[in-house]
Order: C-alpha cells, then structure tokens, then sequence
C-alpha cells in the first residue's frame, strides 16, 4: 500500500489549491480524480470572475485553471485521472478504482475536495432527453465543443443560471428565456443585464410545469406560482424549446465524509462540522470547497490553500507560527470575498432595499434583468454631466466583491475604495481619455463609454462585446436597450481588442445623441425583436 | 428526532395526488406516488424506503433522487427534510463491475 503524507480526493480549485500548498510546504502529496481531466469545473468556466487583483478578478476560469495544473506539476503534486475513490476507511486509508482494479492508499492526512452536484426539480416530463442540468450543457458546449440544443428555456436565475444562459448565447444558441419560482432574480444584476439586453426575457415567480414530447423535448409549459409556489391554474404559456436546462442550486458530495464517520451538519444539504481551518471531527480529516458549503470557485482556491497549510502544520511542515500568519492573511482574502448583498450570510435576502452606501436598490434589475434609465443615473458610476465629452457609465448598482474597475484606470477616474463591495463612482474631476480599459476589465461587462461630443447630433457607445463574428467598422444595424428593444439604428465605428483583453471586444457604435444613454448593445442587420 | 422514532404517531392515510405517476428515481424507476405510499406503509426513515424500493440504489447512487426523496418522505411525515437522516454511506460511492472490485491490485510501489 503506497503512502502518501496527504492525499486529495477531487482535482477542482479547492482540491488543487490545498495540494500545491501542501506540497510547496514540502509534503508528499497525491490527489485522485474521477474524471479524465483535472481541474473540477474551472475548464468549463469560460467567463472572467469577480475579485480583486489576488482574487485574480478579471481573468477567465479555465485559465485560472491552467495556473493551478502548472502550480500543481512545479511543486510536484502527483494527479491521477480516471481514479475513482470508492471508499474511505480508519487510519487514513483509501481504496481508488483504477482501470479494471482496484488499489489501496494511505494518507497521514486526507482532503476531500469532491465538490458538489447539481440539484433537480421533478415535473411532468423532466426525464425526456433534452432536460438537462445547466452544467452539463455547460460541460457540453465549454468543453466538448456541442450545442445542447436549439432553443433553450433556463430554469434557475442564480448565478449559475445566468452565467450559463449567456455562454448559451454566445455558443450560438437561443435562450428563450430564464424563470425562477423566487420573486427576484437571485444572481449578480450584471449578469441579468447582460441577456436582458441581448433580449432575454426573464419571469419571475414562474415555474415548469410541463416539458412536452414523447422521445425528446419539443416545447415547455412554465405557469405563475403563488406564494406557496404552486402554479396558478390559467398563467400557463407555451415556449418553443427543445431543451430545459435546470439550474436550481447544488448539494454537496459529501458521502466521504459520511463515510468516514464525519460528525456532520446540515447546510444546503449534509456537510461535515470543521473547526476554522477545514478540518472534521476526525483529526486529520479536512475538507475544502463545495463539499463543505456551496461558495464559488475564487473562495473554493482560498479555502483549499488554508487546509492545504493545515495538514502541512499537522505534519510538522509548517512551524505553528508560519501557519497561523499565512492562514490570517488567507482568512483576511477569504473574508473580503464574504462581503457584500450576495454573501454566505445574506444569502436568500429579499428584504434589502437599499446599498451599503445608501443608494436605492433598482427593482427593475431584480425583476426584469435590467436597469431603468430613471435608475442608472442616480448611482455614482453613471450620474449624468460629471464630465463632458468622453466618459465612463458604470452600470454596477449591487455591492458585490469585485474592483478591477479601479485598477484599470490609470488616471484614477474610477474609485471603488478599500471595501470591494463598495459601488464603484466615477470622480467628479475624472479626465476620461477614453482608452476603455475599464470597459475591458469590468467581469459583469456593466461598463460603457459614452461620447456625447463626438459630432454634432450624434454620440458613440462603446460596450464590451464576447460574440462571433465580430461586427466589423461600417457594419450598419440597431443599437438594443437595456431591455433588449431596438431603441436607434446604428453603425460600428470601432471594433478594438487587444492580448490582454482576452477576447473582449470593445465595440464602439455610433448612435443618435438622445440615444447615448439608452443604446447598451449592438446588433447586425434590422433586427426588431 | 423524536417524532421520527414515535412510530405510533398518526400521520393520515395515504391520500393519491395528481402528480403520483412522476418519477423520482429515474435509475431505478420509482415513482413519488409508490415513495408515498411506503411511507404510509410504515417506511419511515430513508433507509428504509431505500431497501423497500431500491430508490437510489441505481447507477447514479441517488445523486440525483435523493434530495427529491428526502423532500417527498419529509412531507409526508410532516417533518422538516433536515430532520431525516441521509442513507448510510458505504463502500463503494460509485457503481462498480464486480469483476473489478474484487481484482485488488498489489504491489504498485
């Protein structure tokens, strides 16, 4: 039986991260994984997250991804593919499904980093092929390159809901919309903005009540709920799909722990108690990640690295007084992503009403996806005539942790503050020299450049653009609202992108002059919708 | 817990709903109206409706069905679904051919 000072059960940014901490700290260190390649679900996540700069905001998750696998080979961390880890017994051991055998480990400490799966809601034909969780489409389209379907309705408009409706889009399928049971839409607001204004309809206390057809899906039923969420006979309404994807939450993986005799609790679905640096009731026990609670993967990394540094204390790798420095600052990181209208504690929150700075929350955003323009101008990214000529609007009235809007300014036009969470405001002197930087770095793509004094009787719009093809300069059509309504025609002046823009294009469009703060997207041709 | 283990405890007869043919465990092909219905019949806890009706124990294990089980059984006694205690979990997590858990490999140093 091969021993190894920790061993890692799930290759995914907690699991990861713990192993190349651990190793870095000198251990011998062996992480097992199910699937065919590692990473978890970084490699399907094809957006740029939250955070701040060591956060690593701003960069896109499957590369964040490649990171951890090149940290994960430099410091010597062995992964096995295809290892499926079938038991977990007393002393550390383990029994791994390899092939066609199967082989025993040992590990003086063991991790378990097995993530979490999706959770489904049964209705009347939710077994027809064509139902499917949003992150197996996601797998579909991010990583083997299929489009699930045609015509797609979302069930779910968390942010796991959200993020996958637009990669959807952008894969070139049509999302024909995204309901929640709940009253509000309970992901980031930017997130809505950007479908509503691609035209995605969102509706709220809506539920599935049927997925039509006999061998696959050929249409769905979605019906008004109640505040008992049951359907209200007569709101129902037909929508031509041919798939649904559900995406109503996850329940960790914790049967391991289970399995290994874990005292256990209840949160979002059985996980194990832990003491503050992820470890069970069973000394040399710890779990990192989703398994644990479900968060995203930015916390998932932090949270790895603070176990990974607990099991190399444990094992006498790192000094007590090392580890409780390096666990502080790791906790101080962890704590700044826990801030804010969509952390742990305030999860599920309806009651807010206004921001932590005292602005009023939008209940256009929270029930239609996106921003009124009454609204948009009373927040402090976008107040009208702070400068004149070109300039910033940010769109980000949620105080959600992110900042790299005021890293990407070099003139400090852009202010976000110690707080993350903080609404980012646009300086009262600011000297926009229009370089879009901010455009390009903003994650939930909710910022534009707005030119009122381009010529006369005209303005220029330019907003971050992720499809393909990419609209050339000349190319003619029609600016989209924030509702995804045609508001004016159009025409590309502009389309600039650059390495470090990672596939951002900033699309500069040129529209009427009463139309600059109410064109928020560009679309070919003489679309209507 | 308590009036999980009062067996005595009156909770109605089984009453059929709408949306009882709709199956839950799609591995094993259980309906919810068939889970109801071992409730009432005495299946109380869901390791006992696991072994009555073989939900979960298919190819996916009841990572699908069990938290829809849970919230089925949980209703029908009248109990908060945190209050049940998952089915045990055992070696091995994942379906295995036998042929393969019974071939141990040794001496891989």
């Amino acid at each position: 039986m091969k021993r190894y000072e920790l061993i890692v059960i799930g290759a995914g940014p907690a699991g990861l991260s713990a192993a190349v901490e651990a190793a870095n700290a000198g251990m011998s260190v062996a992480v097992f994984d199910e699937n065919a390649r590692p990473g978890g679900q970084l490699f399907k996540q094809i957006h740029k997250f939250f955070g701040s700069k060591e956060h690593q905001a701003k960069i896109r998750g499957f590369r964040i991804g490649q990171q951890l696998l090149k940290q994960a080979e430099e410091s010597g961390v062995e992964v096995h593919l295809n290892s499926v880890v079938m038991g977990i017994f007393d002393l550390g051991e383990i029994t791994v499904q390899h092939g066609d055998g199967v082989c025993h480990y040992k590990g003086d400490s063991i991790l378990i980093a097995t993530g979490a799966c999706e959770n489904m809601v049964p209705f009347d034909g939710w077994t027809l092929p064509g139902v499917m969780g949003a992150g197996a489409a996601q797998t579909m389209m991010n990583l083997h390159g299929v489009q699930p379907g045609s015509r797609v309705l979302m069930v779910g408009s968390g942010n796991v809901g959200l993020v996958v409706s637009f990669q959807l889009l952008q894969a070139g399928v049509e999302v024909a919309a995204v309901i929640d049971a709940a009253p509000q839409i309970g992901g980031y607001g930017v997130h809505a903005a950007k479908l509503a204004r691609i035209g995605v309809p969102f509706y709220l206390s809506h539920t599935i009540v049927k997925a039509e057809g006999t061998d696959h899906v050929t249409g769905a039923v979605i019906a008004q709920v109640d505040e008992s969420f049951r359907p209200i006979a007569g709101t129902e309404k037909h929508l031509d799909v041919d798939t649904v994807c559900i995406a109503v939450g996850l329940s960790p993986m914790s049967q391991l722990a289970r399995m290994a005799g874990c005292e256990m609790t209840e949160k979002g679905g059985a996980v194990p108690v832990v003491d503050e640096y992820g470890q069970t009731s069973i000394p040399g026990l710890f779990v990192a990640g989703d398994v644990g609670g479900i968060e995203e993967a930015s916390s998932a990394m932090i949270g790895g690295r603070i176990a990974g540094a607990a099991a190399a204390r444990r094992s006498g790798y790192l000094p007590e007084e090392e580890f409780r420095e390096k666990a502080s600052a790791l906790k101080a990181s962890l704590g700044q992503l826990h801030e804010g209208m969509f952390s742990p504690k305030n999860k599920g929150r309806r009651d807010l009403t206004v921001t932590d700075e005292g602005y009023l929350l939008s209940k256009t955003l929270l029930h239609h996806g996106y921003l009124s323009e009454e609204e948009v101008a009373g927040f402090p990214g976008a107040a009208p005539g702070k400068s004149a000529g070109i300039h910033p609007v940010i769109e980000c009235t949620q105080n959600i942790p992110c900042n790299p809007c005021q890293d990407a300014c070099r003139f400090g036009c852009i202010r976000v503050g110690d707080h993350m969470t903080a609404l980012p405001a646009v300086a009262e002197n600011a000297r926009c020299v229009g370089c879009g930087m901010c455009v390009a770095s903003c994650p939930g793509q909710a910022i534009f450049l707005v030119n009122d004094e381009e010529e006369a009787g005209t303005a220029t719009v330019t907003l971050p653009y992720e499809f393909l093809p990419v609209p050339e300069k000349g190319a003619k059509g029609v600016a989209l609202g924030r509702d995804g309504r045609v508001v004016c025609p159009a025409e590309v002046v502009e389309a600039k992108t650059a390495g470090f823009m990672d596939g951002t294009v900033l699309l500069t469009m040129r529209v009427p002059l009463e139309m600059s703060m109410k064109a928020r997207f560009f679309k070919t041709g003489e679309g209507t919708k | 817990m308590s009036r999980l283990l009062d067996r005595n405890r009156e909770i109605g007869a089984f009453v059929p709903q709408q949306d009882d043919d709709l199956i839950i465990c799609r591995c094993e092909e259980i309906t919810k109206g068939e889970i109801r219905r071992a409730v009432h019949e005495g299946m109380w806890t869901l390791t006992e409706v696991k072994r009555f009706l073989r939900a979960g124990m298919g190819l996916c294990q009841g990572q699908t069905c069990g938290r829809l089980v849970k919230g089925i059984v949980a209703k029908e006694l009248g109990v908060r679904p945190s209050e049940l205690e998952d089915t045990t979990a055992r070696c091995p997590t994942r379906p295995v051919e036998m042929q393969v858990f019974g071939n141990e490999v040794h001496g891989h140093e």
